[in-house]
């Protein structure tokens, strides 16, 4: 067995790999659709569930059930974005009550399709590394897809292609003025990040349970890591899951497990209070 | 081009404002659901609470269709001197104060005529409030802290009106002391949920195992919101224990024990709390060590106990885990046939009639002691409760021997 605190800082790596790849998207909706969108983590629990409808007919592995959550979450998501997100949007707070309602609207309906009860896929057994590392399977894949997604991403938004999103992202009137259909962008982008979220929960269903509101606890520390890193820093975003999710473990270690949680949104409270813009205004690269 | 953050840099603040919005309204009340059922004039009312939302809403499901079961199966067999009982349900969400509010509704506008809850230890001490002000019959099916009978004992006047059903602390931990000697445990850890039954659970378990020669090497609780479950496991397997004692009765059970078998794939594992009687969770873990579970009563224990299994499984076409559906299907049991012998739903005829009784359930035939505590342990005509051992293809009873079948 490789020494503890070690195992405990590699599955802490992990940990955050899985916050990154929720906040992918989230950044996304927040810097182009500019909407809080509390219905991430539903989208991220219909993955985790599609993930579970595959596994019940044959078909265990999550990486062939994220293109399908991904695909039905993307036509979900490009729905709720053409008929709600945009029509609304000029009513932001209105429009973070609508998200929260499909939210719970979906647990509610989830609920009812598959019940209270916990689901669970089988979890195939883990790599083992050097020096008796347990190099978890749901951990490695969600490193390795946050790290293909967060790359992707940074490499569309600093290329000509990802031009639309950054020119929507400071200023829509521009946009628009340039002939830009920014409406059609924006719920793509909704739709987009809608699929990011599902296929983050098919890929890290075998890790848990899963549950008609397994997709809260996700939500949260996403949305906590983009409001500390901004959509505009990909590299940000990834940085910080790392970090956050050592930290995380790292506290449950050497204080306690039932503080891990406390003592991760007290060091983001802390970072931000000294730095309201964030790290990327403390690393200096905000304009 | 750079790009301006200043319209981003706005956001924090919707953004803290959205999220306490959604922690307040994602709480309880939004979730809150309808009574279940409403009887007319002619039927007897019991009020069960339960949490059919929040994270114990898989535990509180299965305690309100077990609770509905027993009143079918009381209604077929005549009800109570000729009328119906109807359950009326309670959502507690799991949450003290709302199961407060929930009896108080149930018996001041459903006119209930005794309440069977809540789940949780907290919920179920501020409801014993509510019955002792409102003098009325509530039988406590799983709530395992010490509170509960020890206010009867010390306050009997106020609280007779409280019995419990399910297995107090020190009985639990006798039990499962009985079960880690026969297992030829030395070492144990104890990990679960933060929550109170856990805590006190873990402390009895330690002083009880002791003079058995087992001792804990490492005991620790996460948070049910969000459990650090990788440092748990690691540092639970880096202790070298014999066994693991999970105690979780919520989903939470599932992902720890993945992460255990991921970090230790050979060191075995017991389920306390009921979420791994669960077959299909169950199937999910790897049985590379024993996977065990402790139940009330399961499928084999006794014909009663098979007939339960079957007929539940029939009516919702999986079987239970055991322990949060059985113990309040017997507590709903134990009360009919209480007003049955009482010729009264009236707590002061009752209450007597409970106190000195024998009621025969699912786990077996229920006395109270003093403190109106059912009887479980090892002694003649205790409760003994089963521990069963997951294997491919279902669930072996491993502890105490499984009765001959002929």
């Amino acid at each position: 067995m490789a020494p503890p605190l070690l195992q405990v800082l590699l599955d802490g790596l992990f940990a955050g790999a899985a916050y990154a790849l929720m906040a992918a998207g989230m950044a996304l909706i927040l810097g182009v659709v500019k909407v809080v969108n509390l219905s991430h983590g539903a989208f991220f629990t219909l993955g985790a569930y599609v993930a579970y409808a595959l596994a019940e007919r044959g078909i265990g592995s999550p990486i062939a059930a994220a293109p399908l959550a991904a695909g039905i979450a993307f036509a979900f998501g490009v729905f709720l974005g053409k008929s709600f997100v945009n029509p609304v949007r000029s009513h932001p707070f209105a429009l973070t009550v609508g998200t929260l309602a499909f939210a719970l609207l979906f647990e509610q309906a989830a609920q009812i399709v598959w019940g209270p009860h916990p689901l669970s896929i089988g979890a195939q057994a883990p790599w083992i590394g050097p020096g008796g590392l347990v190099l978890r399977r749901w951990g490695v894949i969600a490193f390795l897809s946050s790290a293909a997604l967060l790359g992707g991403l940074k490499w569309v938004l600093s290329a000509r292609p990802g031009l639309p999103l950054r020119l929507i992202a400071e200023d829509e009137e521009i946009a628009c003025s340039l002939g830009m259909d920014v409406e059609t962008i924006r719920y793509l982008t909704f739709g987009g990040a809608c699929a990011m979220a599902a296929a983050a929960g098919a890929l890290l269903s075998p890790s848990g349970a899963v549950t008609p509101t397994m997709g809260r606890a996700p939500l949260l520390l996403s949305l906590v890591v983009v409001i500390v890193a901004g959509m505009d820093s990909v590299a940000a975003i990834f940085l910080l899951s790392i970090g956050l999710g050592i930290l995380g473990n790292a506290c449950a270690w050497f204080l306690s497990p039932q503080w891990s949680y406390v003592a991760l949104l007290a060091a983001v409270c802390l970072l931000l209070s000294a730095r309201p813009a964030g790290i990327v205004a403390l690393a200096g690269r905000r304009d | 081009m750079t790009v301006d953050s200043g319209p981003l840099l706005r956001l924090p603040r919707i953004l803290i404002g959205s999220a306490a919005l959604f922690l307040s309204l994602s709480s309880p009340v939004f979730f809150a659901a309808p009574c279940v059922a409403a009887g007319s004039s002619d039927t007897l009312k019991i009020g069960v609470l339960a949490p059919l939302s929040g994270p114990y809403a898989a535990g509180g499901t299965s305690f309100a269709q077990a609770a509905t079961l027993a009143v079918e199966q009381a209604n077929a067999e005549g009800g109570v001197s000729g009328q119906r009982v109807t359950i009326v349900v309670g959502d507690t969400q799991g949450r003290v104060d709302v199961a407060k509010t929930e009896a108080l509704r149930l018996v001041s506008r459903e006119k209930v005529s005794a309440l069977v809850g809540a789940y949780l230890s907290e919920e179920t001490v501020g409801v014993m409030e509510v019955a002792a002000a409102e003098r009325m019959v509530l039988i406590v099916p799983v709530a395992a802290t010490a509170e509960i009978t020890d206010k009867v004992r010390q306050e009997y006047d106020r609280y007779r009106y409280v019995f419990r059903v399910g297995y107090s602390l020190p009985q639990w931990a006798e039990r499962i002391a009985a079960f880690l000697s026969d297992r030829n445990v030395a070492r144990y850890a104890f990990v679960g949920a933060g929550i109170r039954w856990n805590l006190e659970l873990g402390e009895t378990l330690e002083r009880i195992a002791a003079p058995r020669g087992i001792t804990p090497v490492y005991t620790a609780f996460y948070s049910p919101g969000n459990p650090a479950f990788d440092t748990v496991a690691v540092a639970a397997a880096a202790a070298s224990p014999d066994i693991v004692i999970l105690a979780d009765p919520g989903r939470n059970s599932v992902s720890f024990l993945k992460r255990l078998r991921e970090t230790a794939p050979t060191l075995p594992a017991l389920s306390i709390g009921g979420a791994l009687g669960d077959a299909r969770l169950a199937a999910s873990v790897p049985l590379s060590a024993p996977v065990y579970v402790q139940a009330a009563a399961w499928r084999g224990v006794s014909p009663a106990a098979t007939a339960y299994v079957e007929l539940y499984e029939h009516r919702y076409g999986a079987p239970p885990v055991g322990y949060s559906d059985t113990l309040p299907y017997d507590a709903v049991t134990v009360l009919v046939a209480a007003w049955r012998k009482a010729g009264s739903v009236e707590s002061a005829v009752v209450v007597p009639v409970l106190e000195r009784g024998a009621f025969p359930g699912v786990a077996g035939t229920y006395r109270f002691d003093a403190a109106h505590q059912a009887l479980w342990g090892s002694g003649p005509g205790a409760l003994q409760g089963t521990f069963l051992r997951w294997e491919r293809g279902g669930a072996r009873i491993v502890f105490p021997s499984p009765p001959t079948v002929h």
